[in-house]
């Protein structure tokens, strides 16, 4: 069994602000992060997978099929866009780094199993770096 | 308690698999395939499991991991092409994955002659977007 990790980047817009708290709160809460305007980050978002190595091609998974996937649910439809606005999810939870995490994990357990028959290699870990000091991670704890 | 030490190389190699069909090569291994090779600065990162020494307050003897490290596996890859000056790829595509069971492998009984520490898992990077981690086993 081999883990290989894959990053992957994307440019993004967001607001830090819970509907749930008022002004006063959010901005305690969130800080600058909770500017009207929003504001961006570079993204980056590493991928884990985890599988025996294939004895023929030597390789635990198909980069070309996981670059796919990746470019297909996470990287096109978040690249460029202002996630509370644009993206479905964030329409009524917070686009926190924590929250864009598990959206990306569950964006790729909802096809892992058509990419890769049999779930295999699994899907292991989902990193993402918000900025080189902000990094959330699911799975794989 | 884990101790990692981190050492690189620089390699050229060649991904293509001799039981595939040329598209398939192309298919599976994408610019890699290339054959006349392709070439990378890997970064190694190997990482021990035990505990201090009361006396040395030490895992292990991070010189001597040093000197397996340059012997078992600097020396053997460093500047090479994998694919035909390294023998574990004769017959095996270096793929990032089979290089970090190699150097498991190369590296594993010579870690530490006192029982004390064990090798834990063995992390290449292929590039800043791409790295592997084998801890041992099938």
């Amino acid at each position: 069994m081999v883990s290989v990790s894959r990053k992957y980047a994307f440019c993004a817009t967001h607001r830090l602000h819970a509907a749930g708290l008022s002004e006063v709160e959010n901005r305690a809460v969130y800080g600058k992060c909770n500017n009207p305007h929003g504001h961006g980050h570079n993204y980056e978002v590493e991928i884990t997978v985890a599988g025996p190595v294939d004895a023929v091609t030597g390789r635990a998974v198909d980069l070309t099929a996981l670059d796919a996937l990746a470019m297909r649910e996470v990287i096109g439809p978040l690249r460029y866009r202002n996630l509370n606005e644009e993206v479905e999810a964030f329409r009524t939870v917070v686009p926190t780094t924590e929250n864009l995490t598990f959206e990306v994990d569950r964006r790729l357990r909802a096809v892992w199993p058509e990419v890769f028959p049999g779930g295999v290699p699994r899907l292991e870990k989902i990193r993402i770096w918000e900025t080189e000091r902000n990094i959330c991670e699911v799975g794989g704890l | 308690m884990i101790i990692s030490k981190k050492v690189e190389f620089s390699a050229s190699h060649i991904c293509r698999a001799s039981g595939l069909s040329d598209a398939e090569n192309e298919r599976v291994y994408g610019a890699a395939a290339n054959p006349l090779s392709h070439g990378h600065n890997y970064i190694v990162e190997v990482a021990i499991e035990g505990e201090p020494d009361p006396v040395t307050g030490m895992i292990l003897d991070l010189k001597r991991l040093k000197d397996v490290l340059e012997e078992r596996v600097l020396s053997v890859y460093d500047h090479r092409l994998l694919n035909r000056e390294v023998p574990s790829f004769r017959n095996l595509v270096p793929t990032v994955e089979n290089i970090a069971i190699d150097i498991w492998q190369r590296i594993e009984r010579h870690i530490d002659a006192t029982g004390r520490a064990r090798l834990y898992s063995v992390r290449v990077h292929e590039t800043s977007e791409l790295f592997v981690e084998y801890r041992g086993g099938a």
